[in-house]
């Protein structure tokens, strides 16, 4: 019989990835498991292009404890399917995440 | 069958098992009744709620209202459940049900709690005691034994107890009027009775906390702040002054403090026998055709509105056969039933032994004894809306079973709000096991 806490599981955790910027600091390009951008291809690593980036909100939470902070892009990938993925201030790493 | 118009009484035994639901699926699921356990609220759509907690996990905090994440921070190993309002609709109709069987004077007010009138039973049973005693008795018969208390009875008789029956989480009070017969029940041990004398209400209920009466939760408040702690401290105030302060319904309050309201118990009318009769053009002797009419007969006597709310118990079919010749099988459901499959099934196997000895004329379908309560159209919600919730929780939990024995590992989830005002999106909601 398991307990109630694993029988809890998150919704939305957010996925590793790894994004390229542009000579702005933009991001330029993402490497993903393909899944990820809604591509049924397997369960492969996949490489696209940003087109465009829409939007750009910064989090800061949880700073009395283990801070948070994130960059959040909102992007247009090359073929016209819409990403969400942030930037990890603290450890440097990329995420995809949905909104 | 007998057709009372007016089933009152004045005496009452206020019959209580608290926390009726989840006594029910611990009785259905005992593996888990060492656990801290707790069920879900039903209709709870946006945000669940935790509706009935056991002891254990409220020993740990939890308590009924907290959000499901309150609750499982408070008690990271808590079981929780997902509610079945029609299994604990059919169960407590198996005890107003039993209860039936003591007095025709029955009334049901929630899960769990149920009045019975006792007027007139003193021919029956004698004293105050031995009704008292016939109604744990029935209910140890119907089974409800099932709801042990277990450790938490006390081997001590109470003051007032009438008798004590191990291992029954009933609770029994007996008085003149409903709110005597009530607070006599919450005063009662699991298993055991407290009478109210007639004569002895105002003695009985001075001592009472407020707590007992209806009150909302800002009279409450006053009336504490006012230093009363009981009834009898309300009652030694004058009634106007009471009134003066509360209005109408602090006049009810003082009244129902002081024993002087009486509320009787009111019991439901039994429907009388619904009939439902076909006449053949050309006399029938066909078996197929017969069967096929039993069931266009059975589902015309189940849409009558008397129905509603009722279950069928005992069903009748007679036929006028040709020259004047008849035939008649009857069946008693072992589970009074509401779904045509299950009412005409036992008549087609009738029909299959002994067919009718010539061609039908006539054929008359009559359900003549019924249960309260229905599983497609529940005791406590018999709107059409309820019912439907009820019917697809029933689906979804059929599906969520059989999904479970062909992958072997839960595969249907329950999103529950964790901190959905989180800026983090992977906060907001959780995942949680849906096991029917």
């Amino acid at each position: 019989m398991r307990n109630g806490t694993d029988r809890l599981r998150a919704v939305n955790v957010p996925q590793p990835a790894v994004v390229e910027l542009d000579a702005s600091g933009s991001p330029a390009k993402i490497e993903m498991r393909s899944a990820e951008c809604g591509v049924r291809n397997g369960d492969v690593q996949e490489s696209m292009t940003i087109e465009a980036v829409r939007e750009t909100w910064r989090i800061d939470d949880e700073w009395w404890r283990e801070p948070i902070t994130r960059t959040y892009y909102e992007v247009l990938l090359h073929g016209g399917a819409r990403l969400v993925l942030f930037m990890d201030l603290v450890t440097r790493e990329w995420f995809v995440q949905k909104p | 069958m007998t057709v009372t118009p007016h089933l009152a009484s004045d005496s009452a035994a206020c019959c209580w098992i608290p926390l009726f639901a989840l006594r029910s699926e611990l009785a259905r699921r005992p593996e888990i009744a060492s656990l801290p356990v707790a069920l879900v609220a039903p209709d709870t759509a946006r945000t669940p709620r935790v509706w009935q907690v056991a002891p254990l996990a409220r020993r740990a905090g939890v308590k009924p209202g907290m959000t499901v994440s309150q609750a499982i921070g408070l008690c990271p190993a808590l079981k929780l459940c997902e509610p079945d309002p029609v299994h604990y609709d059919e169960q407590f109709a198996r005890l107003v049900a039993a209860l039936v069987t003591v007095s025709p004077v029955v009334e049901p007010v929630e899960l769990g709690r149920a009045y019975v009138g006792t007027d007139g039973l003193e021919g029956l049973y004698g004293e105050p005691e031995k009704i008292v005693e016939a109604i744990q008795m029935r209910n140890v018969e119907c089974g409800m034994r099932i709801f042990s208390e277990g450790s938490f009875a006390s081997p001590d008789s109470h003051l007032h107890s009438a008798l004590r029956i191990p291992h029954s989480a009933l609770r029994v009070g007996w008085g003149i009027g409903k709110f005597v017969s009530w607070v006599a029940a919450t005063r009662a041990k699991p298993g055991e009775a407290v009478i109210v004398p007639v004569g002895g209400e105002a003695k009985f209920l001075a001592s009472q906390p407020l707590a007992v009466l209806p009150l909302d939760p800002d009279t409450h408040r006053r009336l504490l702040q006012l230093g009363i702690k009981t009834l009898g401290a309300l009652v030694a105030l004058p009634e106007e002054a009471v009134v003066s302060q509360f209005g109408s319904a602090g006049r009810r309050l003082w009244r129902l403090a002081a024993g002087l309201v009486t509320e009787p118990v009111v019991g439901r009318v039994v429907p009388e026998p619904i009939v439902a009769a076909l006449t053949f053009f050309t006399p029938v002797g066909e078996r197929d055709l017969l069967a096929h009419a039993l069931d266009k007969l059975v589902d015309r006597a189940l849409g009558d509105p008397r129905r509603s709310g009722w279950r069928v118990q005992v069903v009748r079919v007679h036929a006028e056969l040709e020259h004047g010749a008849s035939w008649l099988v009857a069946a008693t459901l072992k589970d009074p039933s509401a779904t045509r499959e299950h009412i005409a099934a036992p008549l087609k196997t009738q029909l299959e032994r002994s067919p009718p000895a010539g061609a039908v004329e006539r054929l008359v379908v009559e359900f003549t004894a019924f249960a309260p309560g229905t599983a497609e159209l529940q005791l406590f919600a018999r709107d059409a809306g309820a019912a439907a919730r009820a019917g697809r929780r029933r689906a979804l939990q059929s599906a969520a079973r059989e999904i479970a024995l062909r992958i072997r590992r839960p595969m249907l989830y329950h999103v529950i709000e964790v901190q959905p005002w989180s800026r983090l999106p992977e906060r907001r909601y959780a995942l949680i096991d849906y096991e029917p």
